[in-house]
């Protein structure tokens, strides 16, 4: 193989990989766009026979799906904004030791994430309840959405703290600033990057939160996306085609932002904070 | 007071600020319903007594009821089954990627984004997605296996209870590929250019420059990467409901699923209870992996 | 906002008695309904809440929509903790979990006393899957059952004239109704691990002479058998273990399935969808002449104990109950009384099957009514999928699912 045709071959391979693993999505799309009893062909279509764009506009219209994608943006940018302001000084302390206290942090940090969701729900319940918090529907589905994130949220921005250089901050000590100092104005700037995209995946994942919304919050007008796609698996009626029309509008915004932002996302991820 | 103060400002007292008051607030919704449901798991509960702590003392009843089931070991093994074929089929396919992806060739990054789409992608929308793929008759899936060849007839793979667990296995093996990729290429980005230059010099192989160098460098972020699969793998929820339903006849039940059903189908919550204390033990030596892992971290 | 209120009624009540103005400005009830109608489509209980609120009666609707597998768990939840709506639709094996306790309200007298609700109209299955120790604790909101739709085009071709009227009859028209070739099943029917399982399997054990507390019958046994028979030669779908029954109608519906068992909500779709002449018929029997059973499903609708304000409540049950004679010709559901005439839609199929399906009623069964209804269900489709995918003979898999629910009941 010579040096100038593997860069070529590799892509090629890159793309026919990242075509198979996308496929699900492309299917979410061809679904969609089929009629009724299209989607029940056996052998399937791979392409619809007669695509049907009307779909899109009468689902969004039908499944009121603007009050829903805002409440889904209520619900994300706060989870978002809690998990990154509780999240990110937890992190940032947990990288900068090395003794028997950091481990028991972390240690109970991953044991306190042992329920998932769907157990946690009737607990978090009663006691929200208690304190009256269920009056504030969406307010309560971000603190407890935040519960969920922010474990996740430490460890992964923990790891982005850990390539910042402890001889910087110590030189900003010896300048005379103060821990805050030091830590706002020299750490922080340099682990921005990092940061920057796990609030970013933290919002896209609290843009799908599904178990906590659906449970605590009963009016309909302040349900997320999530809640008003489960309304259409009812109990004799799978709309197979409605239900990939909502699932593609509703990840279609997500989709895009990620695909604008993935080249700040991807680097940011791998390349550390300094590079 | 000064003393407080100034630790505050410039000692212990600004870790255990920073810490403190997300321990507390992670304590708040973590850690209570946590206890919660130990407490639960020892108790008679009904619709009447859900909303106080004081309830009739079962002891072990739940326990033993629980291990009593018929469907008890079925759990046990497809959890198993769930959790590590999960885990070590995204771990595989992620460090190859990752491999693959930091090799240098056009467009290199850009197409690895892309794989990343699957990880903010809503449950809800990837259990409803694979179970419609995954379906026997007019599943997608079929249909490709059947068009190249690679199986005769019609795999069901919802319905037969030999394939069902691994249906929604390869489901959560998609959803997770993301996460293990971006986690290892995190950790490959990591290991220095030159220790792979000096070992080219030395005349180590692929092979031996993947298990002398690559494989130790990555200690830390390979133990994070597995230790935090074994919990999210735990948490996943929502492909279930959504591809086999646990089914059929629990061929494809894991432990999760099991303690949601028993508290809200059948609405026995102490029981429900006793199943997710029952995952503790599973998140306890992943958590445990995971603190041991971040002994051979190197700060930068 | 609780507290905001009842300062703004105690301040009223106070200006009345001072001034002794006549209360017209009374603080309006609000009554909150439940019910998964709406989600899909328009339901009664969405549409005859919003009318009830529109009416200038000094009573508010407020109405909430919740997925089917969600409502029984949201509101005991919302008992527990006493954020409990007003008034609850529930399907019917699920009434009396809440009944047997309490949580529902006793309305006989209630019921006694009102011009509207009228006990006595109602069929009997409805009528004691809201009944509990004699006394009355909501009123049925709709029911349907399940019977065989046929594919009449395929039945001509295969030259058989009549459709199934037994168990055997069924097995041998799917089986040389089947052609797998052209990805042609010769039935499909719902054995899912969840209620619609049951649903369909527990009439087949009732017809053999069995019922929820006694599920190993000798018939139950053999169906088991044959229907695991026609899977294995690919007469049935296997995919019949995992499908709801809306989507196992959906493949009767494009042509791939020849008999298709499900129930009334079907028609309207299969009018719309299907290009072939169809038909329904009554569930088959074990032999001729035998004893019919089928399903019994619907919905309820039963007042909260906790309600606080019970008489506004029952005002809307009432409403609810009033509007009964639309049931049918606006939403496409059966009433759960005798009294109510269901005008003809002049869609010749649609009129046909809703005939069949008003007979088999007749046979309908309930499952339960018992507390712990769900862990009998669970222990039945269990069964019936342990025995079908062949991971236990029929009798190992209903012997013991009798023994989970011989603890269950005593």
């Amino acid at each position: 193989m010579t040096r100038v045709a593997a860069p070529k071959l590799l892509l090629v391979l890159a793309l026919a990989l990242a075509a198979v693993y996308l496929f699900p999505l492309y299917w979410m799309y061809a679904t969609s766009l089929k009629g009724a009893s299209e989607i029940f062909a056996n052998p399937p279509t791979f392409w619809p026979r007669e695509p049907d764009f009307s779909i899109f506009p009468a689902t969004w219209e039908r499944r009121t799906m603007d009050t829903f994608l805002w409440n889904s943006l209520v619900i994300a940018t706060g989870v978002t904004t809690l998990t990154v302001l509780l999240g990110t000084g937890c992190a940032y302390v947990l990288a900068r030791y090395r003794n028997p206290w950091i481990d028991i942090g972390l240690f109970a940090i991953l044991m306190l994430q042992v329920l998932p969701a769907s157990v946690m729900i009737t607990p978090l319940y009663v006691g929200f309840n208690q304190i009256g918090l269920l009056d504030y529907p969406r307010t309560a589905v971000i603190i407890a959405a935040a519960g969920k994130s922010i474990p996740f949220y430490i460890v992964l921005v923990r790891a982005t703290f850990m390539s910042v250089p402890s001889e910087l901050e110590e030189a900003a000590l010896v300048d005379g600033n103060s821990r805050w100092g030091a830590f706002f104005f020299i750490v922080l700037p340099l682990a921005r990057n990092g940061i920057l995209v796990l609030a970013i995946l933290t919002f896209m994942q609290a843009f799908g939160e599904y178990i906590y919304s659906k449970s605590i919050i009963t009016t309909q007008s302040l349900q997320p996306a999530s809640v008003g796609l489960s309304g259409f698996l009812g109990p004799n009626s799978t709309d197979w085609n409605g239900i990939m029309a909502y699932a593609a509008m509703y990840v279609t915004p997500i989709i895009l932002v990620f695909v604008i932002l993935q080249r700040r996302i991807v680097s940011g991820l791998t390349s550390g904070a300094l590079k | 007071m000064r003393r407080i103060l100034s630790s505050i400002t410039d000692g212990k007292g600004f870790d255990l600020i920073m810490v403190g008051v997300t321990m507390l607030f992670l304590f708040a919704l973590a850690g209570v319903p946590l206890v919660y449901n130990v407490v639960m798991s020892f108790q008679q509960v009904d619709m009447f007594n859900l909303n106080t702590f004081s309830r009739p003392f079962a002891g072990f009843e739940n326990y033993v009821a629980i291990v009593s089931q018929p469907e008890f070991w079925l759990v046990i093994r497809n959890t198993a089954i769930f959790v590590f074929g999960s885990i070590a089929g995204q771990f595989i396919f992620g460090f190859a990627l990752a491999i693959f992806f930091m090799l240098s060739f056009p467009f290199a990054s850009t197409i690895r984004g892309l794989f990343l789409v699957s990880w903010v992608m809503p449950g809800l929308v990837v259990g409803a997605l694979w179970g419609w793929i995954l379906a026997g008759d007019f599943g997608v899936l079929n249909a490709i296996l059947r068009g190249l060849g690679i199986i005769d007839g019609t795999m069901f793979w919802k319905s037969d209870p030999n394939l069902s667990i691994w249906a929604v296995t390869i489901a959560n093996i998609w959803l997770g590929l993301a996460f293990n990729m971006m986690l290892l290429s995190v950790g490959l980005a990591g290991i220095p250019r030159d220790l792979y230059e000096a070992a080219e010099l030395d005349g180590a192989n692929g092979w031996q420059r993947f298990t002398t160098i690559t494989l130790p460098m990555m200690r830390s972020t390979i133990g994070a990467v597995l230790a935090l699969g074994l919990i999210y793998t735990l948490q996943q929820f929502d492909l279930f409901p959504a591809i086999t339903e646990g089914g059929p006849a629990n061929s494809s039940n894991v432990a999760q699923y099991w303690a949601w059903q028993w508290s809200f189908q059948l609405f026995d919550f102490a029981k429900g209870a006793t199943v997710s204390m029952m995952m503790l033990i599973f998140v306890l030596v992943a958590s445990i992996v995971y603190v041991r892992s971040t002994r051979h971290e190197v700060r930068g | 906002m609780q507290f905001a209120k009842r300062g703004l009624l105690a301040g009223l009540a106070l200006g009345a008695l001072v001034a002794a103005v006549p209360a017209q400005a009374q603080d309006e009830v609000t009554i909150t309904v439940w019910s998964i109608d709406g989600a899909n489509q328009v339901g009664p209980s969405d549409t005859f809440s919003k009318e009830f609120d529109e009416m200038d009666n000094g009573i508010n609707v407020e109405y909430r929509i919740l997925q089917f597998d969600e409502i029984v768990n949201e509101t005991l939840r919302a008992f527990a903790t006493g954020n409990a709506p007003d008034i609850v639709s529930l399907d019917n094996p699920d009434f009396a979990l809440f009944s047997s306790r309490g949580a529902f309200l006793d309305i006989t007298d209630m019921a006694a006393q009102s011009d509207v609700i009228n006990p006595e109209v109602y069929f009997e299955g409805p009528l004691n899957s809201v009944s509990w120790d004699g006394r009355l604790y909501g009123v049925g909101k709709y029911t349907d059952t399940i019977g065989v739709f046929y594919n009449k085009d395929m039945f001509a071709e295969a030259g058989i004239t009549e459709p199934p009227q037994t168990w055997a009859e069924f097995e041998e028209y799917a089986r040389i109704l089947a052609k797998p070739d052209q990805g042609i099943y010769g039935a499909t029917l719902s054995a899912r691990g969840n209620e619609e399982g049951t649903f369909q399997f527990l009439p087949v054990i009732q017809m053999s002479g069995g019922g929820y507390d006694n599920v190993n019958t000798e018939g139950a046994r053999e169906w088991l058998s044959m229907v695991k028979g026609m899977i294995d030669d690919g007469v049935l779908s296997q995919d019949v273990l995992s499908l709801g029954q809306w989507d196992s109608t959906g493949t009767f519906n494009s042509g791939n399935a020849a008999m298709a068992i499900s129930g009334p909500w079907e028609i309207d779709r299969m009018v719309e969808d299907a290009d072939f002449d169809w038909g329904v018929t009554l569930l088959p029997t074990f032999g001729e002449g035998d004893e019919r059973s089928s399903a019994l499903g619907g919905f309820n609708l039963g007042i909260m104990s906790t309600t606080e304000h019970p008489e506004e409540a029952f005002k809307v049950l009432e409403y609810f109950v009033s509007q009964d004679d639309r049931l049918f010709p606006e939403f496409g559901y059966l009433p759960t009384r005798s009294d109510v005439e269901l005008p003809l839609s002049g869609i010749e199929k649609k009129d046909a099957a809703l005939a069949v399906f008003q007979e088999q009623l007749q046979y309908a069964q309930p499952r339960g009514p018992h507390p712990e209804w769900q862990k009998i269900s669970k222990a039945i489709y269990d069964a019936e999928q342990a025995a079908l995918t062949g991971q236990m003979t029929p009798d190992e898999a209903l012997s013991q699912a009798q023994a989970t629910i011989d603890t269950i009941l005593n």
